[in-house]
């Protein structure tokens, strides 16, 4: 639909509210004549106070024909001999009538509906689905009252349209005549609206009852299309009876649709079809007489319309009754609906679903009563994947530790725990939660859904009195409220507050959800900057090994070159001249740039540890062995000390490398102390998963920036011209090679720790092949 | 070693008269082992002359426990091989003023196989890294032949990886030098390998 089109429309309904109510008097007559405690007098002093009323009762009494010579002139006496029945449907319709009082009256040219023809057709379908109803007294849903009723007021849409937009209606009635068509459409397309719609709004307006106004709304579709109604028969009956009367042509209704369907219809609606041919062939001679009882034969009259509704009388006095049980009904609504306000105004963003649960329970005490809670609830995370969490409450809504004394901290998760909640596996044939029924009363008895969930209650003070309340949502059972009250709203009013806890809970749970794949999108997005800075350092790291490679190579010869040439050069030179000795620097530099290639080449070459067991306090003395050894003549000058702190295992490692990172270790602290001293403890750490080699010196310690790269290769805290680290960088990518570290502690002033941490267990030492 | 006027160090082929000398024994016992098939040779075309070539007599002396001293030469021969000309101007060098050795060098593995075969190195100071072969293979090629069963290799590389290193020996090098190199350790390891 276009927007002025939606615009016309919705001005059109607003129009239709603004139709006169059903006046205050006729709602508070029919309240009065429905209590049987009521007076007299106070139906008389109703009416007394209109005095147009008063005049219509006392004419009433006159056209009625009663017999009664004396005419008479009070209203007491009107209602005493008319009865309140009478008096009140004359009353209704009356002012139902009044309504709709044409203010003009329409010339016979003009194709304006015609009152009369149309009450004439209202009353022919009230007459027929009345003895239809009659005929079919096995028919629970179809009473005979509710049907004359029904098929009297079903096509007011059609008055009120007319009366809303004169013009536009008449263009209706003028083009369907013309086509002969069916006028809804035409409804549709002039006025934008149809008289099921406009028919409907305005029995809500007037509060008829559920039936009628369904009547109204839905009369004419095909049955098969109704929803399933309790009264969609009623429906069916009046479309019938509808096609009946126009089929007949008696009276008017604007409609010229006329399909001769009635037997199929009939059929379709489980009724006697030669019963309601017969009722059409005397159709025409029982409306006669209806009006000619009535004195409607000739002119429309009022007093037919007044006749014709007393056919109404039971209906609308149980409309009447209606409307105080409903009265009735909305004191509960309206507990229900302070619950309900009462729950969403403690609602407050991002509450989790344990957060939610608990204001529920809190509710659920307040409403339903004090007692027995406890919450049957599915949380979605895969890592509960058909697990079940329960908590039970008792009185009280702080609710009780379950299992006092036995530590569920490490099977539940932190948000879990403390809080009462208990994670049950569910047997394998249990239902999924949300799969349960929603849709039931409240009255299950939970033990013979889930007996296992019995398990879970021993709080209860009575398992048995258990039931279960779902409290669903629009996709199914959210959670599952179980309780020991007897007595609980009816589940037309609870089913209001159960939508909107369940909705509440599947709502956070939707929020947790949201949420968590929120955070767990972070953190793989986390991991995932994480892997690829790994990866680029990898990268650059190949990249560097094969330049280092190509450089080990191509570096090395003319290396060798200037090396072996300046030794050359040494030869020829007086051993004691300074030449000799530049010769000899230059022999030493390139020897060092040359280590500082091979250096730079092993560090970037993975490292693949070929491990064997190795005895530690051997290995440590080989290591100072090795130390020794390669700084030669100046070994006498060091110390290195070596403790034992425990007796060691023998360890899964690759004795080279470990060796090799030993010696860096070692190296670096020697050069770092200032009285060249080492101090290496080697021991197993607190947890003994890791044998910790630490390696200590005397040193004067490292600032934070030193500390920090100390790792890193070519990075050197030593004054320039001096050997470049490689040693630290080289050591850690041993240790990592063996799933270890070296962790480097330090503090200026305070020499430097280095600890070489290697797991004892080999499955945690693997490492990736290449 | 001179023996008489001549220099018989070069010599590839032995008339007996040479044999008997190189081997300090009698013309006459030479001839019975080559009549006898000990010593093997042939005799000139067209006449009834023995002749013995070079490989033959040293394998002759060898099975008989005759120093072979005074077959060999006085200078030890050395082969390098680099494809760098300035590594092999050093090494030439490095050698120039020294009586022990004659040098030769190539610059590829094809010339190295070629010099071998004809200058019959007592060393080979072999590059790892040639570019048509690699020395591993060239070090196999000299192994599988057992005429250069003496014949020692020293491999020197830019590149000192421990197991290639390692590699190496077992394809049959006798010693590893990581260029840049010290000449005194060089000439260290090769006067140990040729026991001079």
């Amino acid at each position: 639909m276009d927007h002025p089109r939606a615009r016309h429309v919705e001005l059109i309904l607003k129009q239709v509210n603004a139709l006169p109510t059903l006046p205050a008097v006729a709602t508070r007559l029919l309240s009065l004549t429905a209590n049987e405690q009521s007076e007299i007098q106070d139906v008389v002093d109703l009416i007394t106070t209109d005095p147009a009323l008063t005049a219509k009762v006392l004419s009433l009494c006159r056209s009625a024909n009663l017999g009664i010579r004396t005419p008479i002139m009070t209203v007491d006496q009107a209602v005493v001999m008319l009865g309140f029945n009478a008096i009140r449907n004359a009353v209704l319709s009356m002012k139902v009538f009044d309504t709709f009082e044409e203010s003009e009256q329409a010339s016979p040219d003009s194709a304006r509906l015609c009152r009369a023809d149309f009450w004439r057709h209202s009353i022919a379908v009230a007459v027929a689905a009345e003895n239809i109803a009659k005929a079919h007294p096995h028919l629970p849903d179809l009473n005979a009252a509710d049907a004359f009723v029904c098929g009297l007021l079903h096509d007011i849409g059609k008055l009120a349209l007319d009366m809303l937009l004169p013009r536009s209606y008449e263009r209706v009635i003028e083009l369907t005549k013309l086509n002969r068509g069916n006028i809804a459409e035409f409804e549709r397309s002039i006025v934008g609206i149809d008289h099921h719609t406009t028919g409907k709004r305005l029995a809500e307006q007037w509060h008829l009852p559920h039936k009628l106004q369904d009547c109204i709304w839905l009369h004419g579709a095909d049955p098969s299309t109704l929803p399933n109604l309790d009264h969609r028969r009623l429906i069916g009956l009046i479309s019938l009876a509808d096609m009946m009367a126009r089929k007949l042509h008696i009276g008017f209704s604007g409609n010229f649709q006329t399909k001769d369907d009635i037997a199929s219809l009939a059929d379709q609606l489980g009724l006697n079809v030669k019963v309601v041919h017969a009722i059409e062939k005397t159709l025409i001679e029982d409306v006669k007489n209806r009006s000619s009882i009535l004195g409607l034969s000739q002119v429309p009259s009022r007093e037919l319309f007044y006749e014709s509704i007393q056919r109404a009388n039971e209906e609308l006095g149980r409309l009447n009754n209606a409307l105080e049980r409903r009265s009735q009904v909305s004191v509960e609504q309206s507990k229900i609906l302070t619950a309900v306000t009462d729950f969403h105004a403690q609602a407050v963003p991002g509450r989790s679903v344990q957060e939610v649960i608990d204001a529920v329970i809190q509710s659920a005490n307040q409403t339903l009563g004090q007692g027995f809670f406890v919450m049957l609830w599915q949380p979605q995370n895969e890592k509960h994947n058909r697990q079940w969490m329960i908590r039970q409450y008792l009185d009280t809504s702080i609710p009780r530790e379950v299992h006092e004394g036995v530590d569920q901290g490490s099977n539940f998760p932190s948000e879990f725990s403390g809080g009462g909640w208990q994670l049950i596996d569910p047997p394998p044939h249990a239902p999924d939660l949300a799969q349960l029924d929603p849709g039931g009363p409240a009255a299950m008895n939970l033990v013979s859904i889930i007996p296992w969930v019995a398990d879970y209650l021993i709080q209860s003070p009575d398992v048995r009195k258990i039931q279960m309340l779902p409290l669903s949502c629009g996709w199914g059972t959210s959670a599952i409220l179980l309780h020991d009250r007897e007595q609980l709203p009816a589940w037309a009013q609870l089913s209001t507050l159960t939508h909107t806890w369940g909705a509440a809970i599947a709502g956070a749970s939707q929020h947790e959800g949201a949420r968590r794949l929120g955070e767990e999108l972070a953190e793989s997005n986390l991991a995932l900057a994480e892997a690829q800075d790994q990866l680029l350092q990898a990268e650059a790291m190949t990249r560097l090994g094969e330049m280092a490679s190509g450089a080990a190579h191509e570096m090395n010869n003319p290396l060798a070159v200037i090396c072996g040439r300046s030794q050359l050069l040494a030869r020829s030179l007086d051993p004691d001249s300074s030449s000799h000795k530049h010769a000899q620097t230059i022999v030493e530099q390139s020897h060092r740039l040359s280590d500082l290639i091979t250096a730079l080449k092993l560090c970037t070459e993975s490292v693949l540890p070929d491990r064997v067991p190795t005895d530690i306090e051997a290995l440590l003395e080989q290591t100072l062995q090795n130390v020794r050894e390669s700084l030669g003549e100046l070994a006498d000058q060091v110390g290195m000390e070596v403790q034992l702190i425990e007796p060691l295992p023998n360890v899964l490692l690759d004795p080279v490398q470990i060796k090799q990172a030993l010696s860096a270790l070692i190296c670096n602290a020697l050069e770092a102390s200032t009285d060249a001293t080492a101090k290496i403890q080697a021991q197993l750490s607190e947890d003994a998963n890791h044998l910790q080699i630490k390696v200590s010196d005397t040193g004067p310690g490292m600032d934070e920036h030193t500390l920090a790269h100390a790792m890193d290769p070519f990075f050197s805290a030593k004054p320039a011209g001096r050997q470049v680290g490689m040693g630290l960088t080289r050591a850690q990518q041993l240790a990592l090679a063996h799933g270890g570290e070296v962790g480097l502690c330090s503090a200026p002033g305070h020499g430097t720790e280095a600890t070489l941490s290697l797991p004892l267990d080999s499955s945690l030492n693997l490492t990736d092949t290449p | 070693m001179v023996i008489g006027s001549q220099d018989l160090s070069d010599k590839q082929i032995f008339t007996t008269g040479e044999a008997a000398d190189v081997c300090k024994i009698s013309q006459q016992t030479i001839i019975r082992c080559f009549d006898r098939g000990k010593l093997k040779g042939f005799r000139v075309p067209g006449s009834r002359f023995r002749r013995i070539p070079r490989d033959e007599l040293v394998r002759f002396m060898r099975e008989n426990d005759i120093p072979i001293e005074s077959l060999a030469r006085g200078r030890k021969r050395l082969l390098i091989v680099d494809d760098d000309e300035q590594i092999l101007e050093l090494f030439l060098d490095v050698f120039r003023d020294d009586e022990r050795f004659e040098i030769k060098t190539a610059g590829t593995g094809y010339d190295a196989g070629i010099l071998t075969e004809q200058f019959r190195p007592d060393l080979i100071i072999l590059d790892y890294m040639l570019p048509d072969v690699n020395g591993n293979i060239v070090c196999q090629t000299i192994r599988n032949n057992p005429d250069m069963a003496n014949t020692k290799i020293i491999i020197v590389s830019g590149v000192a990886d421990q197991k290639e290193v390692g590699r190496l020996l077992e394809a049959g090098a006798d010693g590893f030098l990581k260029k840049p190199f010290s000449i005194d350790e060089l000439l260290k390891n090769i006067t140990q390998l040729l026991q001079i």
